[in-house]
């Protein structure tokens, strides 16, 4: 799993995951997504790379949101495909992190 | 690293899986040969990536809970998975341990909002596995527990029916 980010406009910081948010996956990225998750205000993670999603990266996701929402800040899910987003809709995450298909209504919807 | 998967593939010295049965030793890190051993089995037997995907999930929820709750993380023991076609549109996965006796389909799932409050996050896997598989089956064994999973190979798989007693 690789993880970069991306500085955006409007104070948005743009993380991008790349592989299989397995066990090993979460493992690979939770400290990174702890720090962006402890010092950003605006999240938006981009999905559109990753290939599977279990438990632990659904953990990963719930971890960062609870601790963003917890400074006042806002994250967004863009762009995963059918089954991530069958995992993230089963799981009950949406409730607290919404899921976009379009670039833009995910950038508007933290601001 | 992926390991090659040939019929009688060697891992560590030891005959350990071939295309129709994976054997993995009780650690985390063995979970890495699940997904190319999935792959292998799409490509022989045209399984649908959506069908892949829930084989995946389904097995690494699973393995997890066994090497971390079943075997207690004892990286000495062993968990064997083997595939089977099946009729009806629907394919069976496996899985056999001896750990002791548990049943994961009496697990409590975690209630949604526990999940986003943070108080409890265990409980997601079961609630994937139901959600992703056809079919669930528990059998208590001599060695210890046996788990078959069924996946529907059509394109809009039905939810997991439980074939046995659910949690009171």
């Amino acid at each position: 799993m690789q993880m970069a980010t991306e500085q955006l406009e409007g104070d948005v910081t743009k993380v991008v995951f790349d592989g299989r948010f397995d066990i090993a996956g979460a493992d690979a990225v939770d400290l990174k997504m702890n720090v962006i998750a402890g010092s950003k205000k605006f999240v938006l993670v981009d999905m559109q790379k990753v290939s599977f999603l279990g438990s632990m990266g659904l953990r990963t996701i719930v971890s960062a949101a609870r601790t963003i929402k917890s400074r006042g800040g806002k994250m967004a899910v863009y762009g995963p495909d059918e089954e991530v987003e069958k995992v993230l809709t089963m799981s009950g995450v949406t409730a607290l992190v919404p899921i976009h298909h379009d670039l833009q209504s995910a950038i508007a919807s933290l601001q | 690293m992926q390991r090659s998967m040939d019929q009688s593939m060697t891992v560590d010295g030891a005959n350990r899986t071939s295309h129709a049965e994976l054997t993995l030793r009780s650690r985390m890190a063995e979970l890495s040969l699940v997904p190319p051993w999935i792959e292998q089995l799409g490509a022989e037997h045209a399984i649908s990536a959506s069908t892949q995907f829930a084989m995946n999930l389904c097995l690494e929820e699973v393995l997890s809970n066994i090497i971390r709750h079943g075997y207690g993380n004892n990286g000495d023991r062993v968990i064997s998975v083997r595939y089977a076609p099946s009729q009806n549109n629907s394919v069976l996965l496996v899985i056999d341990d001896e750990a002791p006796h548990f049943n994961p389909l009496a697990a409590e799932e975690t209630p949604v909002e526990e999940t986003l409050d943070g108080t409890r996050i265990g409980g997601l896997g079961i609630r994937l596995v139901r959600g992703f598989a056809e079919s669930l089956k528990y059998e208590p064994t001599a060695a210890g527990n046996r788990l078959i999973i069924g996946f529907s190979t059509a394109d809009q798989p039905r939810p997991a029916s439980l074939l046995c007693d659910p949690p009171q």
